[in-house]
């Protein structure tokens, strides 16, 4: 398990977290050789997640577009509506493994707290889910969602209270309680080894992919686009297709017309330490971490994966930034030619994804991993309709 | 920065630069020394810090609001360490983003003799280590419960000033119900492995029972940092700065006497 990639990612903490770093990095090393660990997360995630997921293509969107088939990788049916489950099962099972009682968790949109709430009920585990004041408002459903599945919210009022703060707010209770504790982590954030198990848990979307698109049109595909807040639905979706010949985009939130970064950490950010890594960073002249901007919870984050980080260095991966205007677009569109109700996050991806296919053109194939559902978003979409 | 105290209690009261407060910053840190402070930790507010808990993140958060840049810090430096030996503690990133060499230098010509990173665990010290020790800037690491002793003895070799052994599970300031840490066998593995280097105790130390309390393990000092920042906060704080710290002090002496 690398500890970096290229110069990207680390471990930055307190010393106090190192001890439970350790003993997790250890943990996964045995459960990911453990046929018992393996058969267990392959049993739940078919049982209890409904995996595998369908690649979907969408022909009436293809017609949209004009060109090249776009085929979407339906995510947004898993359990709970968004990929986060795959990650929350996985790490669910590995503090069940390590005999930690308690799970915590950040979640900006809800969905990874939802997935996280949902997984501790399933295996008995108690959670507490952060989440930041401004994203317990406009993403209400799934703070109801969280409360029902008998997760404790707690809402975080510091810094610009969204998720990066509810990420502060769980390290800081990790902190405190890590002996009996699993910080959940929910994106390919964070210290050393969680942007690898993240990663580790999310692959099985793009090894999904790289087979579904095998046997619907006998390749791999030319393009694959993900969106990008943190990162884990991209860095799960490429990482498989990384030596395939597909062109691979990360797409991230530009935020509303008047904000000069939105929350596209890649695209106009630098290199800085985060939450307990290494990799590019929204900030200003000293170092202090920008307040982000974008209509998509899920993805209003000023930091990345550290992987990421390495990906866009090394140009395999384009990272390129999409506005809240087209986003909601796409949500349109989306819901209007398929009948899919898609999260925003997705959308910033598959307006990329839309406007690319005609420039490819007829006989290429696009793959959008749809990586969550959208009925989280209604009073968003709705609002911003009326305006 | 610290000598070695013989376990007499020195006592490191730590003040976050806060540019409404820089006027006041001389009378300040003259205060805490008359109060019998060894030494001064100044504070860099960053926006997200993740080692700190309610008083002082809302005091980093408070300070950033106020305007606090990198510039008041090298003020606070050179006005601070006229009168004390100065550590600076500061997360992680305003160094990295600045460039370490660039940015520690400036620390070092400021002034100040240490420096403290609470988001620095051992694996990540090596190029923070590489800039400071060319420029006599000392780096002073942390250790914290739950470390094995190997991993201990590697860290007060490895730390220069002194080390800031962190008391408990937990971020600054008051916690409730935080489990007792055997302070004690974590002094003596780190004076094995070295045995010139001071020990302090940070972390939950605000007042004469917790003072006395971490240096019956018989660490040489502790550092005070919550307690400061809500004496500094009220009215007239800076004025009763002085007695209550020789209070801190105080106990010290009796305990290690």
């Amino acid at each position: 398990m690398p500890r970096r990639f290229g110069p990207y990612g680390g471990a930055y903490v307190p010393e106090t977290l190192v001890p439970a770093l350790t003993e997790l990095e250890r943990a996964w090393r045995d459960a990911r050789s453990d046929p018992k660990f393996r058969s267990e997360l392959r049993r739940l995630s078919t049982t209890l997640g409904g995996r595998p997921t369908p690649l979907y293509l969408a022909e009436n969107l293809t017609r949209r577009g004009g060109g090249a088939r776009i085929w979407l990788k339906r995510e947004d049916l898993v359990h709970g509506g968004a990929h986060k489950f795959n990650n929350a099962l996985g790490q669910g099972l590995l503090a069940r493994r390590m005999g930690k009682p308690r799970l915590i968790a950040e979640t900006g949109a809800g969905q990874h707290g939802v997935a996280t709430a949902m997984i501790g009920a399933a295996l008995g585990l108690s959670t507490e889910v952060y989440m930041g004041e401004v994203d317990m408002e406009r993403q209400h459903p799934n703070v109801e969602r969280m409360r029902l599945l008998g997760a404790r919210v707690i809402p975080v009022r510091t810094g610009s209270r969204t998720l990066k703060d509810a990420i502060n707010a769980a390290l800081r209770d990790w902190i405190a309680s890590v002996r009996t504790t699993h910080y959940l982590i929910g994106s390919a954030v964070g210290p050393h080894p969680f942007p690898s198990i993240v990663a580790d848990f999310q692959s099985v979307i793009g090894r999904e992919i790289r087979r579904q698109s095998a046997r619907s049109f006998g390749r791999s595909p030319d393009l694959v686009v993900a969106c990008v807040g943190g990162g884990s639905n991209a860095i799960g979706t490429f990482r498989p297709l990384l030596r395939t010949k597909a062109d691979l985009w990360g797409v991230e939130a530009g935020g509303p017309r008047n904000s000069a970064h939105g929350a596209a950490s890649l695209s106009h950010g630098a290199p800085g330490i985060l939450h307990g890594s290494l990799s590019y960073v929204l900030q200003d002249d000293d170092g202090q971490v920008a307040e982000t901007q974008s209509v998509s919870a899920g993805l209003d984050y000023p930091g990345v994966g550290p992987e990421h980080a390495m990906l866009r260095d090394s140009g395999r991966v384009r990272y390129l930034a999409v506005r809240d205007r087209d986003a909601l677009r796409a949500f349109h569109w989306l819901a209007e030619d398929e009948g899919i109700l898609p999260a925003l996050e997705p959308a910033h991806a598959v307006f990329a994804a839309v406007r690319e296919a005609k420039r490819r053109g007829r006989g290429r194939e696009i793959v959008v991993t749809l990586s969550g559902r959208g009925d989280k978003d209604l009073e968003v979409v709705l609002r911003a309709g009326a305006q | 920065m610290a000598a070695r105290q013989g376990g007499r209690g020195v006592v490191v009261p730590y003040v976050l630069v806060d540019r409404r407060r820089l006027r006041d910053l001389p009378a300040t840190i003259d205060a805490l020394r008359r109060g019998g402070a060894a030494a001064v930790e100044l504070g860099f507010p960053f926006s997200d810090p993740i080692a700190d808990g309610p008083v002082l993140a809302a005091a980093h958060d408070r300070a950033l609001r106020h305007g606090t840049r990198w510039r008041d810090l090298l003020t606070a430096c050179r006005i601070a360490s006229e009168r004390l030996p100065v550590a600076v503690m500061t997360y992680a990133n305003p160094l990295w983003h600045r460039g370490l060499d660039a940015s520690i230098g400036a620390l070092a010509a400021a002034g100040a003799s240490g420096l403290i990173v609470p988001d620095l665990a051992l694996e990540e010290i090596r190029p923070f280590e590489r800039s400071a020790r060319p420029r006599e800037l000392e780096l002073v690491l942390l250790a914290a419960p739950g470390v094995s002793a190997d991993r201990l003895a590697t860290i007060a070799h490895r730390s220069r000033g002194f080390l800031y052994l962190v008391s408990r599970y937990g971020t600054t300031g008051r916690t409730r119900g935080s489990s007792p840490v055997d302070l004690t066998s974590m002094v003596r593995i780190a004076r094995r492995a070295a045995p010139h280097l001071p020990v302090l105790v940070g972390f939950g130390v605000r007042d004469r029972a917790s003072a006395a309390l971490a240096l019956a393990s018989g660490a040489d000092g502790v550092i005070v940092g919550s307690a400061v920042e809500e004496r500094l906060a009220r009215p007239r704080g800076v004025a009763s700065l002085e007695r209550w710290l020789r209070g801190i002090g105080g106990a010290a002496r009796t305990v290690a006497g």
